[in-house]
């Protein structure tokens, strides 16, 4: 032991324990802890090149890193443009003007709610939800306070911005139907995907995650209803992406631009419809419902798919309200529905000139007379005609004209239910023709066959009564009534409607029909000139409506108004057929107190009121069809008869098969070259 | 070997004698600092480097003051005293203290706020030195007369850990064990304490606030949650294991940058400076600290003429150390989560404040080689 140093005299006189030199005790100890310390630092600098080696070999934190901070963020991709025939924009995407705040940026986010409230004339209380709204929101995002704002509101939100802080007033990709209640049943409209959608493609191995990761992004729309949904494929185009570098929060801090890929606008479709036919159409039924198609008899080429009433498919596209739906769903006038192709119908009396045609083939001879007292009694029951007092002695030209019930009845029983349906299909009825909207209904043609499958009943001869009137079980669409009315006026050609004139995977039709095998131009003669009677005649049902057209052929072909026509002009006229289709059943009693006038009749129980008809009766190139719902022929102003005179006039006017139409490639070229 | 140093007797040639390796040190880290919270405010020229670098800068013009007029012989009359004082302040933090951020830490005298549990890291250290100072060599090893310096560690440690501040807690433990270790215990008692500490841990885990527990099983790896406790670590390690050698760039970490890494600019700016500067800047800071270390280290090793100034000098470069490893080993998973600052470097005046009191106390200590205190119970 050394001496102790002056440190040792703290030793006490007396004290048994041992000496110890506390200073070598201390160096000897603080070597110890430098070891330690210069092992922990070791173990400290080993595990960080452990991290790094480990990242090396599997570049686990590297990827991780990567993760992080890279996001890939979809670029929803130009929506294909959908054309009239003559190239008027009836769907495209635009840009719409919206005001939105950036939370984190406002100083008082309630309080310059309240004051672009006070600019776009907005209250209090929408304000106040607004404010709501926007709070369950990223506060660093722009969150929207107000979409679809005009040109005017824009600029003076514009103007105040420096006043506004948080506020952005931006333009955004929305789609935008121009023509609004015009086209929405042939159209339809975008909306955001449904739960089920995203669930669908979850379901579906081919589309998978990925598929439910784009549909959910905010900026997707997809086609909901009309060829926006059945088109989808064609006109959605492929998205892009943008590689964005993200923050923790997700806010997007920059973007790797060699990352990026360009979205692919969607392919445009150029439509058979022509834009101002339309308008006209659904015009002439005010606040009716009904349907109405425009045919070209060659072609097949749908000039006019009106369905009434309308609604607004922008009013889809950026979330519809639910008042709004409901109101639109529950109307009884059922406005989300597409009548012309989805409607289906009792023809009525539009059904004689199959009937009539098919008693022909039976062997019923041209000058066949048929007497009508006004009823026609069989199996020990009455069957009425319209007319109370009969029609007397009356052959079939006459029979069409004045819609003889008597003279059909008898006709039926000679041409016998299997031959009619036979007619029937041949001119289209219990088709589905695929004009490419969705939910288009094949329609029901009875025969005893199908009596037998379907309601296990024998068929009655009074069921082909009820068949020669187009009542009973027979169930039509609007687009089969053109159709068949088209065959009857293009001299018996299968032609098929169709509502697409160019598109990817859309080829030209035939040009022209095949004749259908089997259908004598003799007797198609004689039930065009019935037809020509029924609007052309006197004691014709529709001579009114043939007055409508009040057009003129100038010799050089050219059709112009009556009143401008020159000398040597002939007159351009329609041929057609009535019909009246009742929606319920008359019972003996109620016939015995005098059957009430539908005009007395609650709406819903009116006869559906029908007109078919094709013309110039010169040189026939156009057959229209149209269903007056619950109509019952009690207006003089809207009635289904005039409705489709004023609009074949309008056809014939334009004559718009004589045009050229526009080239898909032609309206797409202004997108060459383009960006998004 | 002991060189008779002639004590300095102007204030101009007391500073020219101060250590000035330790300053240059303690000036680089905290340079490091500021370049770290401009890295942390995206290159603005913002508030946060100018505070850090200016705190410092009057952080050191006191401690060259305080070193230069205070000397030994201060600092061991003040220890029991500043040692008292600190304990009846966390006694008043557990009655009275303010609840900040889930935590009592806090007492508050008029405008200024404190941190008791700050002033004990000092004070523990000069109190064990005083006591080491103050009996008779012989008794450092036995086991009554440890249980004294035992006590002042437990007590505080205690109170701290129920403010609750686990990380605040171990560094008082560590450092007035380490002081302990250096004074002279008795290897048997440390063998036997050894034991009783893992049993004792085993019962304090069982007493762990909940947040404090989930960090420690994230740690052991008892439990699996990466949005939770785990968050950070692993976010941290993320940040680590993608820096390479020479790291991503300064300003240019895509963890920190990105705000990915929780708590950048406090206690994980370690693993900032890793991932903008790689493995070569993360072991060049863990060198300067070293360096600091070693000096403070032989400041007490060549003060040989006062124990308790030699004890005081190695107690502050424990204390260094504590701080260092506790925090470097957690960002990189090798410790749990305590919320430990890397000193002189991490954003904040609180950790800043008690080192440089600490390096006033060996600098003086350096500067006044042969003072000798009294060696009184008192003074």
């Amino acid at each position: 032991m050394k001496t102790p140093k002056p440190l040792g005299r703290s030793k006490r006189v007396g004290s048994t324990l041992p000496k110890r030199d506390v200073n070598e005790i201390f160096t000897r100890r603080a070597a110890l802890l430098s070891l330690a310390g210069a092992g922990v630092m070791g173990a400290i600098g080993v595990r960080m090149f452990q991290l790094q080696a480990t990242d090396w070999v599997s570049r686990q934190y590297t990827e991780a890193a990567d993760e992080n901070r890279f996001d890939t963020r979809i670029i929803a991709p130009p929506r294909g443009v959908i054309y009239d025939r003559f190239g008027t924009v009836l769907a495209q995407t635009s840009k719409d003007y919206q005001v939105a705040i950036i939370q984190e940026h406002a100083e008082d986010v309630a309080g310059v709610i309240r004051k672009v409230a006070e600019i776009l004339g907005m209250d209090e209380e929408w304000a106040r939800r607004a404010a709501i709204h926007v709070r369950e929101r990223p506060r660093y995002e722009p969150a929207q306070l107000k979409a679809g704002l005009t040109w005017e509101e824009f600029n003076a939100v514009n103007v105040r911005l420096p006043e506004l802080r948080g506020i952005v007033a931006e333009s955004a990709d929305v789609r935008a139907y121009p023509y609004d209640i015009v086209f929405a049943h042939p159209i339809g409209y975008v909306q955001k995907p449904s739960q089920r959608d995203i669930d669908a493609a979850l379901r579906d191995p081919e589309q998978g995650e990925a598929r439910a990761v784009y549909l959910r992004n905010p900026d997707v729309r997809v086609g909901k209803a009309g060829l926006e949904a059945s088109l989808e494929d064609k006109l959605h185009g492929e998205a892009g992406w943008r590689k964005v570098i993200v923050n923790a929060f997700g806010r997007e801090m920059g973007e790797d631009e060699h990352e990026r890929r360009d979205p692919v606008r969607g392919s445009g479709a150029v439509l058979t419809l022509d834009a101002d036919l339309q308008r006209i159409a659904m015009e002439n039924f005010g606040e009716e419902s009904g349907a109405c198609i425009v045919m070209d008899i060659y072609t097949g080429d749908i000039l006019v798919m009106a369905s009434a009433p309308g609604f607004d498919p922008n009013h889809f596209v950026n979330g519809i309200s639910q008042a709004e739906f409901a109101t639109l769903n529950n109307d009884e006038k059922k406005p989300l529905f597409n009548k012309a192709v989805t409607g289906a119908y009792a023809p009525g009396s539009t059904f004689k000139l199959t009937v009539g045609l098919a008693a022909r083939e039976a062997g019923v001879e041209a000058d066949w007379h048929v007497g009508c007292p006004g009823y026609f009694s069989y199996g020990g029951r009455d069957f009425h005609c319209w007319k109370k007092g009969g029609h007397g002695s009356i052959d079939m030209h006459r029979a069409i004209q004045q819609s003889c019930d008597v003279y059909f009845y008898n006709a039926a029983l000679r041409a016998g239910p299997e031959r009619i349906a036979a007619v029937a299909r041949q001119l289209g009825f219990g088709t589905a023709f695929d004009v490419t909207v969705p939910n288009i209904e094949d329609g029901v043609v009875p025969d005893p066959a199908w009596m037998q499958r379907v309601r296990h009943q024998p068929w009655t001869g009074g069921l082909t009564l009820n068949y020669g009137i187009g009542q009973g079980d027979l169930q039509v669409t609007p687009l089969q009534l053109v159709t068949m009315v088209a065959r009857l006026g293009n001299g018996g050609r299968a032609v098929t409607p169709r509502l697409v004139r160019e598109a990817p995977g859309f080829g030209q039709p035939p040009a022209q029909p095949p004749v259908i095998s089997g259908i004598s131009q003799e007797y198609l003669d004689a039930v065009r000139q019935g037809m020509f009677a029924v609007c052309n005649e006197g004691g014709g049902t529709a001579t009114r409506a043939g007055s409508l057209i009040n057009l003129k052929r100038r010799p050089d072909g050219v059709i112009v108004e009556a009143a401008e026509a020159p000398a040597g002009s002939t007159p351009v006229q329609i041929a057609g057929k009535t019909g009246t289709a009742q929606v319920r059943v008359i019972t003996a009693a109620e016939r015995a107190r005098g059957v009430i006038g539908n005009a007395q009749l609650p709406w819903k129980l009116r006869d559906n009121a029908l007109f078919v008809c094709f013309g110039p009766w010169d040189n026939p190139r156009y057959a229209c069809a149209v269903v007056h719902e619950h109509g019952g022929h009690v207006s003089t102003v809207v009635d289904a008869p005039l409705i489709a005179a004023a609009v074949m006039r309008e056809t014939f006017k334009r004559d718009p098969s004589r045009r050229q139409a526009a080239s898909l490639a032609q309206l797409e070229a202004r997108f060459q070259g383009e960006t998004a | 070997m002991s060189i008779a140093v002639q004590a300095p007797r102007t204030i101009a040639e007391k500073v020219a004698r101060l250590n000035w390796g330790v300053i240059t040190l303690l000036c680089a880290l905290a340079f490091i600092g500021v370049l770290m919270h401009f890295s942390v405010s995206s290159g603005v020229w913002d508030e946060m480097p100018l505070t850090h670098g200016m705190r410092f800068a009057a952080l050191l013009l006191i401690m060259i003051i305080a070193a230069v007029f205070l000397d030994t012989r201060f600092w061991q009359t003040i220890a029991y005293p500043l040692y008292l004082v600190s304990f009846l302040a966390l006694v008043a933090v557990e009655v009275i203290g303010q609840t900040r951020m889930g935590a009592t830490r806090w007492l508050s005298l008029g405008p200024i706020s404190l941190q008791p549990s700050e002033l004990m890291k000092v004070a523990v250290v000069l109190a064990i030195a005083r006591y080491y100072q103050q009996i008779d060599p012989r008794k450092t090893g036995t086991l009554l007369w440890s249980l004294p310096p035992l006590a002042m560690i437990a007590l505080p440690a205690a109170l701290v850990m129920k403010q609750p501040d686990l990380g605040t807690a171990m560094l008082i433990a560590i450092t007035g064990l380490a002081l302990m270790f250096l004074g002279g215990l008795a290897w048997r008692i440390i063998a036997v304490g050894a034991a009783g500490a893992v049993g004792g841990a085993l019962m304090m885990y069982k007493h762990l606030h909940g947040y404090q527990k989930a960090r420690v099983d994230t740690f052991l790896g008892l439990q699996d949650d990466p949005l939770g406790a785990g968050y950070h670590v692993l976010q941290s390690k993320i940040a680590v294991g993608s820096a390479g050698l020479f790291g991503r760039g300064w300003m240019h970490g895509s963890q920190a940058q990105l705000d990915f890494l929780p708590e950048k600019h406090t206690d994980f700016i370690f693993t900032m400076i890793v991932e903008e500067f790689g493995l070569v800047g993360g072991l060049f800071v863990l060198v300067l600290y070293g360096a600091l270390m070693a000096l403070a280290l032989r400041i007490a090793l060549r003060s040989r003429a006062s124990r308790f100034g030699r004890l005081a000098a190695a107690g502050v470069a424990a204390m260094l150390a504590s701080y260092v490893f506790i925090n470097t080993a957690m960002v990189i998973g090798l410790a749990p989560v305590v919320g430990i600052p890397l000193p002189m470097i991490s954003f904040g005046g609180t950790a800043m404040t008690t080192l440089m009191a600490g390096f006033a106390i060996v600098l003086s200590v350096d500067l006044h080689p042969s003072q000798q205190g009294a060696r009184g119970l008192l003074l």
